[in-house]
């Protein structure tokens, strides 16, 4: 069976992520005194579906293959055997830019 | 505002960061896994360096970058709650990452028990 990220874990991040940032937010609000007290109805996600939390445990699985395979490619070209810090960071701009 | 309340919101973060922690420490568990595994299939080695760097890096995307793109795309679209689509479409800046999401989602609804629905005769 393929390694890959458990989706709990993945949908505890997200939801620490949510909290935090709702956090952060009520902190400003608190201390903009200005501000004025508009209902949001917007509101910011709380929960992920099952799918959704799949889909994203394959988008990380996925981030960390391409950045190992792509990190090989040097370490292939320059005829080493292992992967190491100099091969990564020639590939991590590209890497960044596309994810 | 009281010393108090800044205690208490300085308390909390402080939690919420305890709490990153040990959800960091079990990501890099799996990216480990994979890692090697990835490095096993190409034949190579991999630095431990290489795989620490890795793991931050892919948990900082996602608290930081995936977390707020997907939150942001349901926030959009009115719903509370994150869907597949919303994954997907945090990959639009590459084609090729977008196909594979698309097509994983496509095996995911296919396994899906179609309850409640008249599967089509065929003809």
């Amino acid at each position: 069976m393929e390694n890959t990220f458990d989706s709990d874990l993945i949908y505890s991040i997200f939801k620490l992520a949510w909290s935090r940032k709702a956090a952060e937010k009520s902190e400003e609000t608190e201390l903009n005194e200005t501000e004025v007290g508009r209902t949001s109805k917007k509101n910011w996600p709380t929960t992920a579906n099952s799918n959704a939390q799949k889909v994203s445990s394959e988008l990380l699985r996925i981030f960390v293959t391409e950045a190992v395979q792509r990190a090989a490619i040097i370490t292939e070209a320059e005829g080493n055997h292992k992967i190491e810090a100099t091969h990564l960071e020639r590939i991590l701009p590209q890497l960044l830019l596309d994810f | 505002m009281p010393m108090e309340d800044n205690e208490a919101v300085y308390e909390k973060l402080g939690e919420t960061e305890k709490r990153f922690g040990l959800l960091r420490d079990r990501f890099r568990l799996s990216v480990i896994a994979i890692s090697e595994a990835e490095a096993k299939k190409q034949g190579l080695e991999i630095a431990e360096s290489v795989v620490a760097c890795i793991s931050d890096l892919a948990f900082k995307f996602t608290a930081e970058v995936l977390a707020n793109d997907v939150g942001l795309f349901a926030q959009h679209a009115g719903r509370k709650s994150i869907n597949m689509e919303d994954v997907i479409l945090s990959a639009h800046r590459n084609e090729h990452l977008l196909g594979l999401l698309r097509s994983f989602s496509h095996d995911l609804k296919g396994k899906e028990p179609k309850i409640g629905k008249m599967r089509k005769r065929p003809l």
